[in-house]
């Protein structure tokens, strides 16, 4: 039990982290001036970020607590999810960043494209991050990715 | 409480064959109010001249493979819950070192009985000719040429000869002195045969004056509640025109028995007995194949058997007040008949009476689900869910000694069993034999009905079950057997409760 807690509380920390740190972060996987200080300027760091963690933990939630099925408890199907949730996280980031900036009048698509190619790894990884975090307390899945 | 168990002659063993697979199955002695006695252990003693039986052998083969598996999945621990809880021990394992060698085995060894000829066994030859024509009129000549390793052809009068030297034995002496008070004894025999009805009295009579014996525990022997399971005709045999065992004399055999029971054993004034249960069958079975015993004598498996199988778990519930009075002495025997719900040829779990079914029910249909489950699902489930906690069920446990005894030898032993008594008359039908599906295996009970349909049962709702209980469990300090059955026990006994139409 207090393994677990442990990972659960390091998993929190990553994120909290990633959100504290969200700005070096996304700049370390994708740097384009002007672009970036656009998304500064509109507070879109704390959006998307805010969207990326809740669709990786809420993926993850979902498939360890509300799918938590016997016939999905295998690593590809864990890896289904993965892929699902890595690719619908940048797409909708990807739409709330072009419609903001066209709002503002600004047009950033083509780097938009590129930094939510960074934001797809970033969305894997805290899809892992989320999964390693409250995987244990599954009844059906808790062994999947890889088992304890 | 240790409860000896003698099963004698070939019913004896059939009996006993049914025991171990309810045993198997978790059935366990209950008290009047229908709570599991603690502390139980059953010591089976399989006592028949004819080594070569197979239904003997097909018993002792059981046996051995049950004490291997309880021994992996409880180790010595006499209290157990689930499959396979009752502990079964032979003499030796639970003597103390003496002067007594016996070796590891539930059978009974008769010495000179299983090698001789009835005729040199009494010594026929050497009496004078009164005495020889005496015993002429005793014995008829095939009964004198009988070689007693086929045991003795449904002849009492040889057996009451022949089995009286079972007092001297070196298994009665070890049986004797690890005889303690609050101990049981039980037999189990035929009344229409030649071993089981000869046996039986000749045994309590032996017991009963213990006093007399050269033994240790004389008078906790003597004062012993006692039980015994008389089974009454239920077969027929194929007829022949050797007439050494024919069904015409099975009522005649029985009757006379009786009276002697009654004079020695169950009677006002002669109640060495505590307590005796009747079962047989008027229905007539399917006849088996002739064979006083040159061929090995394998019969089918019959519900009198199973039946019958129950009285020893009765007995050792039933409290120790209504067998012997203050002093230890028994009381006026009590007698026990058994009854189906409903006479028919088609026996299944609603054809038994409450009673019955509330001790049997749970357990065997938990077994079955076990056999169906190992047979069509755990092996694809190894290394995922409930397999990959601790401990770690991996693919080498499939190959391991204890998974190929149950699966290859004690659940082929459980098929055959259900086949046979499947195959006889009556016919009985607890499960749907060949049925995969666990949703149509009961047969007259279905799964619940739900808002789509009925309530589900496949190994994925085993699976589900299993890894939810494993995620709440701590097995870390058990072996990966009794993890496994452990688990399945638990997941059945849920699963039933709320998948299947409840019958209790």
């Amino acid at each position: 039990m207090k393994d677990k807690l442990v990972y659960l509380c390091i998993g929190i920390a990553l994120t909290v982290l990633f959100f504290v740190f969200r700005e070096d972060v996304y700049n370390a996987f994708y740097y384009a001036s002007g672009f970036n200080d656009q998304l500064w300027n509109l507070g879109l760091y704390d959006i998307i970020a805010i969207i990326t963690i809740i669709m990786a933990w809420g993926g993850a939630a979902v498939y360890y607590y509300a799918i938590n099925s016997v016939r999905w408890d295998r690593w590809w199907h864990w890896l289904v999810v993965l892929a699902v949730i890595t690719l619908v996280t940048p797409s909708i980031c990807y739409a709330v960043n072009v419609h903001s900036f066209s709002e503002a009048g600004l047009e950033f698509q083509l780097e938009a494209a590129s930094f939510e190619v960074g934001n797809l790894l970033i969305t894997a990884l805290m899809f892992i991050i989320a999964s390693f975090s409250m995987r244990w307390w599954s009844s059906n899945c808790r062994h999947t990715p890889i088992p304890q | 409480m240790r409860l000896f168990l003698f099963a004698i002659g070939g019913t004896g063993s059939r009996v006993l064959k049914s025991l171990i697979m309810l045993s198997a199955a978790g059935v366990r002695p209950v008290d009047e109010n229908g709570r599991p006695v603690p502390n139980v252990e059953i010591v089976p003693v399989i006592i028949d001249p004819h080594k070569s039986n197979e239904d003997l052998k097909r018993t002792e083969a059981l046996l051995t493979a049950y004490r291997e598996l309880r021994q992996r999945l409880y180790g010595n621990a006499v209290n157990a819950d689930g499959f396979f809880a009752t502990r079964f021990v032979t003499l030796r394992e639970i003597m103390s070192e003496g002067s007594i060698q016996l070796n590891d085995t539930f059978i009974f060894n008769l010495g000179a009985v299983e090698r001789e000829k009835f005729r040199d066994f009494i010594g026929y030859d050497t009496m004078n000719e009164a005495n020889q024509a005496l015993t002429s009129l005793l014995f008829a000549d095939y009964q004198l040429e009988n070689k007693m390793n086929i045991g003795f052809v449904g002849s009492p009068n040889i057996g009451s000869v022949a089995l009286n030297e079972i007092k001297d034995s070196d298994e009665f002496k070890a049986f004797a002195n690890v005889f303690n008070q609050g101990d049981r004894i039980f037999f189990i025999s035929s009344i229409f045969g030649g071993t089981g009805a000869a046996g039986f009295p000749i045994m309590v009579k032996n017991i009963r004056q213990a006093k007399n014996l050269e033994i240790n525990n004389r008078d906790v022997l003597r004062k012993a509640p006692i039980g015994g399971l008389t089974v009454l005709p239920y077969f027929n045999i194929e007829h022949n025109e050797d007439h050494r065992i024919d069904k015409a004399d099975f009522i005649v055999k029985t009757q006379s028995a009786l009276y002697y029971y009654k004079d020695t054993m169950t009677g006002a004034n002669d109640s060495n007995l505590n307590a005796i249960f009747y079962v047989g069958d008027q229905e007539v079975s399917k006849p088996y194949t002739y064979d006083p015993g040159e061929h090995g004598q394998r019969n089918r498996a019959h519900l009198v058997e199973m039946v019958g199988a129950l009285a020893p778990l009765k007995f050792a519930g039933m409290p120790l007040n209504r067998l012997s009075d203050p002093d230890g002495f028994p009381l006026q025997t009590s007698a026990f008949e058994f009854a189906l719900d409903k006479d028919e040829r088609d026996v299944n779990f609603l054809t038994l009476r409450a009673t019955t079914r509330r001790l049997v029910y749970d357990p065997m249909v938990r077994f079955h689900l076990l056999f169906l489950y190992l047979r069509t699902g755990f092996r694809d489930q190894v290394g995922q869910g409930f397999t990959e906690d601790a401990p770690k069920i991996k693919s080498d446990f499939l190959n391991s000694q204890f998974y190929r005894t149950l699966t290859d030898e004690f659940m082929r032993a459980y098929v055959d069993w259900l086949v046979e008594m499947h195959d006889n008359n009556r016919s009985v039908s607890l499960f749907s034999l060949g049925e995969t599906d666990m949703n149509r295996a009961i047969n007259a009970v279905g799964t619940r009905k739900s808002l789509l349909g009925r309530k589900n049962v496949d190994n994925n709702v085993f699976k589900a079950e299993m890894n939810r209980l494993s995620r709440d469990a701590r097995y870390s300090e058990h072996t990966v057997e009794y993890k496994l059955l452990d688990l399945f026990n638990r997941a059945a006994q849920r699963i039933i409760n709320e998948r299947y139409e409840a019958i209790n």
